[in-house]
């Protein structure tokens, strides 16, 4: 054999093993089509279209599903009586997991064109997912029916992006300060204090520091132990905003629909941590981590003066914690405190919304059996095993509703409430401002150090998306 | 032996080499150029995997920029030395040495134990920790403080993080080294031993003249092997302290790379941004792996046998 021709075979060979190393590459290049809006199909004569609905939620929130079954119900009579044969059915499971983990299944099953018809998530979803072409603008089903303009508008402002609605809302809660009433009277407080507090709070007699200062009177009495006169939720979440929303800051501009940093505000909020855990030591610097249980267990064991949760809290606490209707009348409840003197207290909702994903065979019929799914009976049902608010006016005269005093009572609660933005870098932004909350809470920087370091990240990671002022 | 070799050139050895270059093609080199060029990208959830645009190297500027890189490079070093000096090597070699002079039967008994962290799975193994260290009433450890005296604080995962971090991963850890160096151990000629004995080697001496020198080349390949493994893990982090508690605390490279890539709490993760992450992770184990070649005389410690005993 010629050298030259044992160098000829040593290239062949050479050339089949970079193809061989390469062509996994070109195979899963070869994968990445573009995905796009399927094509819907007729429904054909006398077919049972099954539609399958993504739904997230505890056990006390199974109207999410079950609502859409008994909507699928109620469609199904009007199919007939419009004369046509084509009948729906619902399939779907509710998913009791956290909120990340759910969120990237359904982008995984989006991506992998296993996306069910009906996807349930909160409203700031809407931003990225329209963008990602994962969901349908809804406004041609939307805007002639009476559902429209039954529901609250400011609801459908939450579902609105790029001037279309692109969900259905599903519920909408308040997010209270809570306290134990007879705590506070163990503090010195007299009933009538006692029980003028939610409207000093809602005229902004009563702001956060006056909260402070009663934490920490509470524990110098001895009514609760150190480190447990003011409890915020012990995991990542909207919740902070509401401090940030408390003293004036803004999220998004109106205008160009950047997301807005306010220095000034942020720095309030953090210093109010600061306060609350490291000088007051009205809040255990450790708190924010605890695991929920143990947040549960403890805030329902009565040991913490004031904390602040969702409406949904009490009927999960109800379900699990002990909460018995005697207890009930010895919890308080009233806006989260506002920061500036004179300036109402404020609240904030995360609505949850039903969306329509691009992958749907049947977007028609999934719609229609949403909008069945916004009835007055349904959403209130929900509302009242689960502690969520009224989504529709018609809700507020149904005597079921009436009938669960905590809800009622805390109805005007949506006037005050606040909305996250609809902006699809703010799972970024929130990192960013969260961390920074969490070194304060540590002790780890002063509010004006992690003002600096979450601003200078901010335009770091986010760029002209973000106004910092 | 005499006459012509059966095969010729590199042809055989190339068919030898196939099967295992193919595994290295599709499960590592593939995914690393995908993550190199999905770093070149603005991907994430808003995009979806179709609608993105090349940035070129924008989310390597960002990484440059980012005021908190420096303290994530911190923690990691921090994490990987440690649990690879305390538990992976230090305890495994504890361990592999008092396992070996105890009778077979309890050493495998004893080895048998601490495999248990490592066939435990990951979130039941947790789990059992944060009761472990919950606050009291809840926590098993304060519950044992309280008990002796002694003052319990609240949830030892705040208190202690990286203490606490570094254990729970080094517990899981040390079994591997363990197994490996027993093995050694095990390999090392008995009458060496007996002769060392035979002069009155005492128990301490016996380690150190004779087991440790037989252990060199076993320790150095657990060190290049678990740094590579550490540096790319981060799921005990992630579910105690999640990188905090506080300001990126316990926050590693990996975990880093994880939550920009497909964890956070509004759901829209940054593909892009993440895999730039992942991408400077794999210079990382790269350099690393390069330095341990040049640092430790691999090819010394590889050579052939200058004779054969059989």
């Amino acid at each position: 054999m010629t050298a030259k021709g044992k160098a000829g075979r040593a290239i062949g060979w050479r050339k089949i093993l970079v193809g061989l190393l390469l062509l996994p590459a070109l195979v899963a290049g070869g994968c990445a089509t573009t995905p796009k809006q399927e094509e819907s199909e007729p429904a054909g004569e006398g077919q049972t279209v099954t539609l399958t609905a993504m739904v997230v939620g505890k056990p006390t929130e199974r109207y999410r599903l079950e609502n859409l079954k008994a909507a699928a119900e109620r469609l199904n009579k009007k199919l007939a009586q419009e004369g046509q044969t084509v009948r729906v059915r619902v399939e779907g499971k509710l998913e009791d997991r956290p909120w990340e983990e759910y969120k990237q299944k359904f982008i995984l099953a989006a991506e992998a064109h296993k996306a069910p018809d009906i996807v349930l998530s909160g409203h700031e979803d809407v931003a990225p997912w329209s963008d990602a072409g994962h969901i349908l603008p809804l406004d041609e089903y939307v805007k002639d029916s009476p559902v429209y303009r039954d529901v609250f508008p400011n609801l459908w402002k939450s579902v609105t992006y790029k001037g279309k609605i692109w969900a259905i809302p599903q519920d909408v809660e308040a997010r209270p300060l809570y306290y134990w009433k007879p705590l506070l009277r163990q503090a010195g407080w007299t009933e009538a204090d006692v029980n003028a507090l939610p409207e000093k709070i809602r005229n902004g007699d009563f702001v956060l520091d006056d909260m402070l200062r009663t934490a920490k009177a509470l524990q110098d009495k001895g009514a609760v132990e150190p480190g447990m006169g003011f409890w915020t939720r012990p995991q990542p979440g909207p919740d902070f905003y509401l401090f940030y929303l408390a003293y004036g800051g803004e999220l998004q501009d109106p205008a160009t629909g950047k997301l807005v940093l306010d220095k000034q505000a942020l720095l309030n909020e953090y210093r109010f941590f600061a306060r609350a855990a490291q000088q007051d030591k009205v809040m255990r610097p450790t708190l924010i981590g605890t695991d929920w249980t143990i947040w549960h267990r403890t805030v329902m064991g009565q040991k913490v003066g004031f904390f602040h949760g969702g409406s949904w809290q009490v009927a999960e606490w109800k379900d699990k914690y002990g909460l018995t209707e005697d207890k009930m009348a010895d919890l308080g409840y009233a806006l989260i405190p506002s920061g500036i003197k004179g300036k109402p207290g404020v609240t904030l909702s995360h609505p949850l919304v039903y969306m329509v994903t691009a992958q749907s065979k049947h977007p028609d019929l999934a719609a229609r059996l949403l909008l069945e799914a916004t009835a007055p009976d349904l959403n209130t049902r929900h509302a009242v095993a689960s502690g969520h608010l009224a989504i529709m006016k018609a809700q507020l005269d149904d005597p079921e509703y009436k009938k669960s005093g905590f809800l009622h009572a805390i109805s005007y609660m949506v006037e005050h409430a606040k909305f996250l933005p609809l902006h699809s870098k703010f799972g970024t932004y929130d990192q960013i401002v969260y961390r920074g909350l969490t070194a304060v809470v540590a002790g780890q920087m002063t509010p004006e150090e992690a003002v600096d370091t979450v601003a200078s990240q901010l335009k770091a990671q986010l760029g002209d998306e973000v106004v910092v002022r | 032996m005499s006459g012509r070799p059966l095969f010729r050139g590199g042809r055989l050895s190339a068919f030898f080499l196939l099967p295992f270059l193919l595994v290295v093609a599709v499960f590592f080199v593939v995914p690393v150029v995908l993550t190199l060029l999905v770093s070149l990208t603005n991907m994430s959830v808003a995009t979806g995997l179709s609608g993105y645009d090349w940035v070129g190297l924008e989310n390597y500027r960002r990484i440059v920029q980012d005021p908190v890189i420096g303290r994530i490079l911190y923690n990691t070093v921090l994490f990987v030395g440690l649990t690879l000096a305390l538990f992976n090597v230090g305890l495994a070699l504890v361990l592999a040495l008092a396992t070996s002079f105890l009778s077979e039967r309890w050493g495998n008994a004893f080895r048998a134990l601490w495999l248990l962290p490592r066939i435990t799975p990951s979130v039941v193994y947790v789990l059992m920790w944060r009761y472990f260290a919950a606050e009291p009433p809840y926590g098993i450890l304060n519950q044992v403080l309280q008990g002796l005296g002694l003052p319990a604080a609240s949830n030892w995962l705040h208190e202690a993080p990286w203490p606490m971090i570094i254990a729970i991963n080094g517990f899981v850890g040390a079994s591997m080294g363990m197994i490996i160096f027993s093995a050694a151990i095990r390999a090392i000629p008995r009458h060496l031993i007996l002769a060392a004995q035979l002069d009155g080697a005492t128990a301490w001496a016996l380690i150190r003249h004779i087991v440790l020198p037989h252990l060199r080349w076993p320790v150095l390949f657990v060190v290049a092997y678990q740094t590579l493994s550490l540096l790319a893990s981060y799921e005990y982090i992630l579910l105690t302290t999640n990188g905090g508690p506080g300001y990126y605390t316990t926050e590693v490279w990996a975990l880093y790379a994880f939550h920009t890539a497909l964890s956070n709490y509004f759901g829209n993760a940054q593909f892009g941004q993440g895999a730039a992450l992942a991408s400077v992770l794999v210079v990382m184990g790269i350099a690393a792996s390069f330095l341990y070649l040049r640092l430790f005389p691999f090819r010394k410690l590889t050579d052939r046998p200058k004779i054969e005993v059989s």
